[in-house]
């Protein structure tokens, strides 16, 4: 029964990740964009859900604090990258990362995408913000934060 | 120490030997990344020099991707799957176009499997949410259609008239300055006479026009079907007609005419139907009026004195394309309506704009400066009933109550036009709600009413100066167009 071919399809992989059957079905069942909360509102209550004050939050995902404290009271709205840093901050699932780019209403992690992967597979196995970028720096693709590489 | 590497690497072997579904190492699985995305379909030039960022959508064999060069420089990037979907890379259809409205061509890459045409990236809001973010009033709507009408324009009177047959707030982007961009070319074709019908249904259901299922070749009259229907979602929220919102009525007619079933009852051109839009634009009319009005001013010869003023008055556009009121703050609505309150009406009642307004001074305002009779407007010191038709105010409030801010727009409306919050206003629906509020605030917020006067609660002075001066600039500009031969 095992298969032949040592080439894994992106979409294997994918599934693999995430442990669902495929993005797709995730992104149609949560369709109504209308119906989505606030982004400042959608943070505050995962600080509270968490025990956590937004400082830590902030420390945490590596975030320029004055920048951090706009995004929690909603002056300011987040990049994807910035999006990803708080995951990380938060400590969140890649399924819950998922959401809460949802939320900021920014494209979802994306099998097709390889740097998306690799930050997914980082999240799934609650690796540090640090790891991922040795390894993204390591690949030569764009860290998180919007630096680039060269 | 020598008992842990020992045991690590008999685990590792017994992993590698077992199943091959788990994943024990970091820098296994890391490889395993790497093989699986090292062995894509994409053009080699094009992997060298781009990095994919995001996946922005993916139908009909077309992925679509925001990508960086090395620089950190953002592009668009459509791949063709070319088993699904092969479009002739000689013609690209942004290929040879230079408008601001459009995405810039960058370049094109290929392969035997896929075709990658590289388009600029347009950093701004999608339209859907563009309008979520942000109230767009009557004006700001009209002046989002008429930029689309000019895009349409140069994409339709190319040698080779090019067809967008996807117009939808989602292809419609909105950058900071406002200008607004088309994107989505996928289903876009030149317009070939010969053809009779488009076999293969693409676009967008509710915005497509009958013949775009088939009954007749698509042509410049498709994309004008979609503008009405966009501009009838951009009024309502809904692509459907709904009988139940009032669409002022210039704007009504021109999503009548663009929307027709036939192609031959539409605008037969964009630009037939960008001049109805500026004619349309309550702007326009007002300053018609404004005008005239200044004319026959200077002719009797009052420019003499009072220079300054007159200059005030007839550069003063309210409600034009040019002066929309997205670009005032606030405060600057606020002043300027207290201006105009103590100009039109000489009170100084609006100076003191930060006090909170009262029942009061509204039911004063009522009676001094729009000469309501005060037994209607005060109503409750009679014997009759509270909730009554017969009253200005149905509620039954003192004179120190403050006031909401929907119930003034509901008096500022009923005071220029009963009718519209009709005689059963004052009664509550089975919700316990007034219908004639709900209806008199979804009038404002169609007309940009309410624009300014943001807070749901309790209204300052310069809220209620606010409301009253927009429902007077309103109803004045309506009255214009009636009139209109």
């Amino acid at each position: 029964m095992e298969s032949k071919s040592t080439h894994i399809s992106t979409q294997e992989l994918w599934a693999r990740l995430f442990q669902a059957p495929t993005i797709d079905s995730y992104l149609n069942e949560n369709n109504d964009a209308l119906r989505l909360p606030d982004f400042s509102d959608y943070i505050t209550a995962l600080c509270r859900e968490r025990n956590e004050v937004p400082e830590t939050i902030i420390n945490r995902s590596n975030i320029e604090k004055s920048f951090g404290h706009r995004l929690f009271s909603g002056k300011r709205n987040p990049s994807r990258d910035t999006v990803l840093q708080l995951a990380f901050g938060f400590g969140l699932t890649t399924d819950e990362t998922q959401q809460l780019l949802k939320v900021a209403r920014l494209t979802p992690l994306h099998p097709k995408v390889k740097r998306d992967a690799i930050i997914a597979y980082h999240l799934h196995n609650q690796k540090t913000l640090m790891d991922l970028q040795q390894v993204l720096e390591d690949d030569h693709l764009p860290l998180i934060g919007g630096k680039s590489y060269e | 120490m020598n008992d842990q590497t020992v045991s690590n690497q008999e685990n590792q072997q017994t992993n590698n030997r077992n199943d091959n579904k788990r994943i024990h190492s970091a820098n296994d699985f890391l490889q395993q990344i790497n093989e699986a995305y090292a062995n894509t379909n994409y053009p080699s030039a094009f992997t060298s020099s781009y990095t994919i960022m995001e996946c922005l959508g993916e139908r009909n064999g077309i992925d679509t991707f925001l990508v960086q060069n090395t620089r950190g420089t953002s592009y668009v990037a459509k791949c063709y799957d070319k088993s699904v979907y092969a479009p002739d890379i000689t013609q690209d259809l942004l290929h040879g176009l230079d408008h601001p409205g459009l995405p810039g061509y960058v370049d094109s890459f290929e392969n035997d499997r896929m075709i990658i045409s590289l388009r600029e990236y347009i950093d701004g809001t999608p339209l859907d949410r563009y309008i979520i973010e942000h109230t767009l009033s009557e004006q700001e709507i009209i002046s989002v259609c008429i930029r689309i009408c000019d895009i349409l324009s140069y994409l339709h009177h190319q040698p080779e008239p090019i067809i967008h047959r996807d117009i939808k707030p989602q292809n419609i982007i909105v950058r900071l300055d406002l200008s607004v961009v088309l994107i989505d070319f996928d289903i876009a074709r030149i317009y070939h006479q010969d053809n009779d019908t488009d076999t293969r249904f693409f676009g967008t259901i509710a915005y497509a026009p009958p013949e775009q299922y088939g009954f007749s070749q698509t042509d410049s009259r498709t994309d004008i079907y979609s503008l009405g229907i966009l501009l009838r979602y951009l009024l309502t929220g809904s692509t459907r007609e709904n009988p139940n919102i009032k669409i002022y009525r210039p704007l009504h007619k021109i999503i009548r005419k663009a929307t027709g079933f036939s192609p031959k009852e539409r605008y037969s051109d964009v630009d037939q139907m960008k001049q109805a839009l500026r004619h349309a634009n309550p702007g326009f009319q007002f300053l018609r009026t404004a005008g005239m009005i200044i004319c026959i001013i200077a002719g009797v010869g009052l420019l003499t004195f009072g220079g300054i003023k007159l200059y005030q008055a007839a550069t003063y556009t309210p409600f034009s394309e040019d002066a929309i009121p997205a670009f005032l703050s606030d405060e600057e609505r606020i002043a300027d309506a207290s201006n105009y309150m103590r100009n039109t009406y000489h009170t100084e009642m609006f100076d003191n704009t930060d006090d909170i307004a009262t029942i009061g001074t509204l039911r004063t305002v009522m009676i001094d400066l729009y000469g309501l009779d005060p037994d209607y407007v005060y109503g409750i010191n009679t014997e009759m009933p509270q909730e009554s038709e017969e009253y200005f105010l149905p509620w039954g409030w003192d004179d120190g109550q403050t006031v909401d801010r929907d119930i003034m727009i509901y008096a500022a409306i009923k005071v220029h036009d009963p009718s519209i919050v009709a005689d059963w206003s004052s009664i509550k629906d089975d919700n316990g709600y007034y219908p004639g509020v709900r209806v008199a605030v979804a009038f404002a917020d169609k007309t940009g009413i309410a624009t300014g006067a943001n807070r749901p609660g309790d209204i300052s002075i310069g809220e209620m100066a606010l409301i009253l001066a927009n429902t007077d600039r309103v109803f004045a500009s309506a009255d214009s167009t009636v009139s209109e031969p």
